[in-house]
């Protein structure tokens, strides 16, 4: 099995690999807890200094830069949708993968053809302009709604369901009587949880990450997080460590899930990409 | 190395009800923004009237004037937010945005000149002053500044904040490096033409390495233009008529050509005005000069930050006088507090008001009452090696002629530096600038 | 349909000694309950997918001005754009980006999947590193590869230093601005990808390698012939997600200017996403905006279908 073991050159370009994707996250430290005059020094600094927590606490306190508002906000919009997709992608899913019906495949076909539309770019005009109309944007709802569908959760979940959820325990649930939505609830939902978790991750890492929308639809007064950096970018354009600081502080609740769920994230996404 | 199922069940139910919680919470749209709060419900409850500004450093130089108004006004508080340095590239826009949509807009917005003749072309956006008396304030600023507030159908929307007027900062110590008189008058008597400018330029680029003469083309580009606009009518990119002039008005091609002539000798940064790399490169001591309209001095001394104080001075512009910027500030039809903004957009263009931020920062006052105050035309600028910046602007605040700009400046004029800072940073050749920048305006006037 | 007919033999006959009401009841849930559980998304979709898409269509065919006059105009945006060399230098931007980010990515990610599929300590914690930087927010890490492509003082640059090589202007020269957002691009994407490269890897039976090897093939002749041909559905996956991502790219080249649509002095870095935005929503053109939109749907159709036959020939003799 010497196939396996890795060689001298696989373990050096695997460190390599390792430490560019921290570098990025180990500079934005490095920079948030220095002086101003630091970030723009040359040689750069290399090492962190002794600022973060007055130059967190000076983010904190800006009443211009709208952090904790900004995170609040990006959290409501992601988990919202987040629940959103997953449920809608799971009853359909179910239903495309486990339920027979008159025009089941035409409508999967539908579902696949609107995968390949990019809606967010597509729609930003009349979406606007709708919003615009119905007085809600600067408002969270106007970010939300347009992403309560998903294409891809929908074709996800029904390949995740077709091959965790065989048709004759669905057959069985039907002959014991018990009606579709709760075959649904007591047999597919726990058979399926992976993929929603999976499902769940991506859609939350997309709507946190959403940028072009909500820089369209919402004032900086009332921000997701990344609107918050951005204005905070355009606000205090000097001010490096102060910026550095507030991108650290938008990025530290990710990272903290991801540390104490790392586990199920890699294998639920090594999981979720085999079966869909 | 799959997970097994309870352990994704966990991490799916917690995120779901962590989520719930959040959503059911957040019931109603979420996001409160201060717009929508409900209008000043009696004494309890203070109105918070929203200022939007632009601009680098200390840009409109109200942080003095807002703390003093909310220790004494606990009813009605100010809150000044800074959106952004770049007024034709992000704020403007932006502005638009907001007040064609009906919501984003603050309470008391800035505009700069460039802005105002689009502002004045849409009095539906904004409320109309007179019906809060401001009418009345008319005897305060001179005849052009306060008709430039005032829509066809005789709205009075906008209210004279500053003026520009124009001077010359420069780097005292580095010059004393370069081996050049860093005393102002004397600097001042090294250049009275552009000529003798860039040959001083030169000189001093044989001394000093690390540091360029100017900060970038665009920002003297500016200057040169309302000085050539003043021996040609008045106008610049636009005439009387919003005719677009670009490729018809001298004024733009010589002022071109110099910013050309600028770059091709090296005498320029490289560095786009109100960009962060301009702003650190004034920290960071990356030029020895830059053109100063009277709002200037407040985003050198900003940008510059505490250790710039003292090494900064301010001379006479080449050429002699000039007028760049100055801005207004009006309040916007969707605002909840009309009459508690309009309170607020008198007070920050009073004559005391003003002229204390003459002396704070350096924005020199538009109010008539202002520049003829004794303290005003007296004062002396601490971050600028005391510089009499009182002496220095209220000349040309005197000699000023209004330059008139057209419906769609901000846009033409964004296109245009677009341009010449295209020109400057290699991505445009020289020879086909000129082309480019009648093409590009031509594009921008739609 | 008739409920007096029954829906299958075996299941009505089993359900005959329950009452009326029930058994509508029961044929309801198996008839219309399959429609129910659909429809939230396909209702969602008509609002806010087939309405702005027919809507944009509708703009499209109008002249917007910002002075807020309207005005029929057919096809003369499409026509316009297909004109306008600011447009093309977005489509130009826009493609070239998306070759420079994704052929180096699809390469690393392969060959890093390939080295996580060994037999290491700590394999959890090292997979865990190389997904870290898709769990940042995409803003925050262009802001800061942002400072580090600064022109004057950024780190790039001062490595870049010590090779003789002079300050490069990563913001206003082209390939150079295309490098620096790729690179963000890649940062960002290289070990989602790997993970997922890695699942398909680990499907493939381990016996065809042993077979393989047996047969005295190199590892690297393994790799071409066992490991590329039976990753191809996973490749596909993996590109065509990269394809919609690429081509609809927005956040990095935004941040890289300040948050500014231009995308440079003379749209150096301007993607096609970017000129939309711009259109729209800074020269108030919205149905230039919309019929760029429309383009841009094409340009990913053809992308996506390119991609799509490109990886469908990889290893093709399996």
């Amino acid at each position: 099995m010497t196939n396996w073991s890795p060689t001298v050159f696989t373990r050096v370009m695997l460190a390599l690999a390792i430490v560019l994707s921290a570098f990025p996250l180990y500079w934005m430290l490095v920079i948030a807890s220095r002086t101003n005059a630091d970030a723009v020094a040359v040689p750069p600094p290399f090492l962190p200094g002794g600022n973060l927590g007055d130059n967190i606490i000076a983010v904190l306190n800006n009443e211009d830069a709208k952090f904790l508002l900004g995170l609040t906000n990006s959290f409501i919009v992601a988990a919202t949708v987040t629940v959103s997709v997953v449920i809608i992608s799971t009853l359909a899913g179910f239903s495309f993968a486990n339920l027979t019906f008159k025009g089941r495949n035409v409508l999967l076909v539908l579902v696949l053809l609107t995968m390949a539309v990019p809606l967010q770019q597509m729609g930003v005009v009349p979406l606007y302009r709708l919003m615009v109309s119905l007085e809600w944007t600067g408002t969270l709802k106007a970010v939300i709604l347009p992403y309560l569908l998903n294409g891809f959760g929908v074709f996800l979940m029904t390949q995740y369901t077709r091959q965790a959820v065989p048709m004759e325990l669905v057959e069985a649930a039907r002959v014991d009587g018990a009606a579709t939505l709760r075959i649904w609830w007591n047999v597919v939902l726990p058979a399926v949880r992976p993929g929603m978790a999976v499902l769940g991750i991506n859609t939350f890492m997309l709507m946190w990450n959403d940028f072009m929308w909500p820089l369209i639809v919402l004032t900086p007064d009332n921000p997701t997080v990344q609107i918050a950096i951005t204005s905070l970018n355009a606000r205090f354009s000097t001010n490096y460590t102060l910026i550095f600081a507030g991108t650290a502080l938008s990025i530290i609740p990710l990272v903290a899930v991801f540390i104490a769920f790392g586990r199920q994230i890699v294998g639920g996404l090594m999981e979720g990409a085999v079966k869909a | 190395m799959m997970i097994s199922k309870r352990r994704g069940l966990t991490a799916a139910s917690v995120l779901a009800a962590a989520a719930l919680t959040v959503a059911s919470c957040s019931s109603g749209g979420g996001g409160t923004s201060q717009s929508s709060a409900p209008a000043s419900s009696g004494a309890a409850e203070p109105v918070t009237i929203r200022v939007q500004t632009f601009g680098g450093g200390s840009n409109f130089g109200y942080k003095n004037a807002i703390t003093k108004w909310n220790a004494e006004h606990k009813d009605i508080q100010i809150k000044e937010e800074h959106l952004t340095d770049q007024f034709e590239q992000q704020y403007w826009p932006q502005m638009i945005q907001w007040l064609t949509s009906g919501t984003g807009a603050g309470d008391v917005v800035g505009i700069d000149e460039g802005g105002m003749g689009l502002a004045k072309a849409h009095p539906e956006w904004w409320a109309d002053l007179k019906e809060y008396g401001l009418d009345s304030r008319k005897a305060d600023f001179p005849a052009w500044k306060w008709e430039n507030g005032v829509t066809a159908d005789g709205k009075v929307f906008g209210l004279g904040t500053d003026i520009g007027g124009m001077s010359l900062c420069y780097r005292a110590d580095l010059f004393k490096k370069a081996g050049l008189p860093s005393e102002r008058d004397k600097v001042s008597a090294l250049w009275p033409t552009w000529d003798e400018f860039i040959k001083v330029g030169q000189q001093f680029q044989g001394k000093v390495k690390d540091t360029k003469w100017t900060d970038g083309t665009n920002t003297l580009y500016q200057v040169y233009l309302y000085q050539e606009a003043a021996k040609n009518g008045n106008v610049t990119y636009f005439d009387q008529q919003n005719n677009l002039i670009v490729d018809k008005n001298p004024a733009v091609k010589n002022a071109f050509d110099f910013a050309s002539k600028m770059s091709q000798q090296g005498l320029t940064a490289k560095l786009r005005n109100f960009t962060d790399e301009w702003a650190a490169g004034t920290q960071k001591g990356a030029f020895a000069t830059v053109g100063c309209p009277s709002w200037m001095l407040g985003v050198v001394s900003g940008n510059a930050g505490d250790g710039g104080k003292g090494k900064w001075d301010v001379a006479a512009v080449p050429g002699g006088g000039g007028n760049w910027g100055g801005s207004w500030l009006a309040v916007p039809k969707q605002s909840k507090h009309p009459k508690e903004a309009a309170m607020v957009a008198d007070y920050l263009t009073q004559a005391q008001t003003e002229a204390s931020i003459f002396t704070d920062f350096g924005n020199m006052p538009s109010n008539t009452k202002a520049q003829q105050d004794p303290a005003v035309q007296g004062a002396k600028n601490e971050f600028f090696n005391d510089a009499p910046i009182g002496e220095i602007f209220a000349k040309s605040a005197a000699s000023l002629q209004p330059v008139f700009l057209g419906v769609k400046h901000a846009q033409v004029k964004n296109a245009i530096e677009s341009v010449i800072q295209g020109m400057d940073d290699g991505s445009v050749p020289y020879d086909k600038a000129w082309q480019q920048l009648v093409d590009d305006a031509v594009k921008a006037a739609g | 349909m008739s409920l007096d007919t029954p829906w299958d033999g075996s299941r009505s006959h089993r359900r005959r000694a329950r009452p009326a009401r029930r058994r509508w009841r029961s044929r309801f849930d198996v008839k219309a309950m399959p429609y129910f559980l659909v429809s939230p998304y396909f209702l969602l979709f008509a609002a806010f997918g087939l309405f702005p898409l027919a809507f944009t269509l509708y703009y499209s065919l109008y002249d917007y001005d910002l002075a807020g006059t309207t005005e029929w105009t057919g096809l003369g945006n499409y026509t316009a754009l297909l004109g306008d060399e600011d447009f093309w230098r977005a489509v130009v931007n826009t493609v070239a980006m998306f070759f420079i980010a994704t052929v180096p990515q699809m390469l690393f990610a392969l060959f890093l999947a390939n080295a996580l599929n060994k037999r290491f300590k700590f394999r959890l914690a090292i997979r865990m590193s190389v997904l870290l930087p898709l769990v940042t927010s995409v803003v925050a890490v262009a802001v800061v590869f942002t400072q580090l492509f600064a022109r004057d003082w950024g780190l790039v640059n001062w490595i870049l230093s010590w090779f003789g090589v002079d300050a490069v202007n990563w913001r206003a020269e082209r390939v150079p601005s295309w490098l620096a957002i790729a690179t963000m691009v890649d940062w960002r994407w290289t070990g989602y990808n790997a993970i997922i490269f890695l699942a398909g890897m680990q499907t493939i039976p381990r016996d065809l390698y042993e077979a393989a090897a047996i047969d005295g093939a190199s590892r690297r002749r393994q790799f071409w012939q066992i490991t590329l041909p039976m990753l191809r559905p996973t490749l596909i996956f993996v590109v065509l997600n990269s394809t919609i991502g690429g081509l609809t790219l927005f956040s990095e080249p935004t941040t890289f200017y300040g948050g500014n649509v231009d995308g440079g002095s003379q749209g150096q870095f301007q993607t096609v996403a970017m000129f939309i935005v711009k259109q729209g929503f800074r020269e108030f053109d919205y149905g230039y905006a919309a019929a760029a939109a429309w383009l841009l749907f094409l340009l990913i159709l053809i992308g996506a279908a390119i991609n799509f036959l490109f990886v469908r020939r990889i290893g093709g003799t399996k």
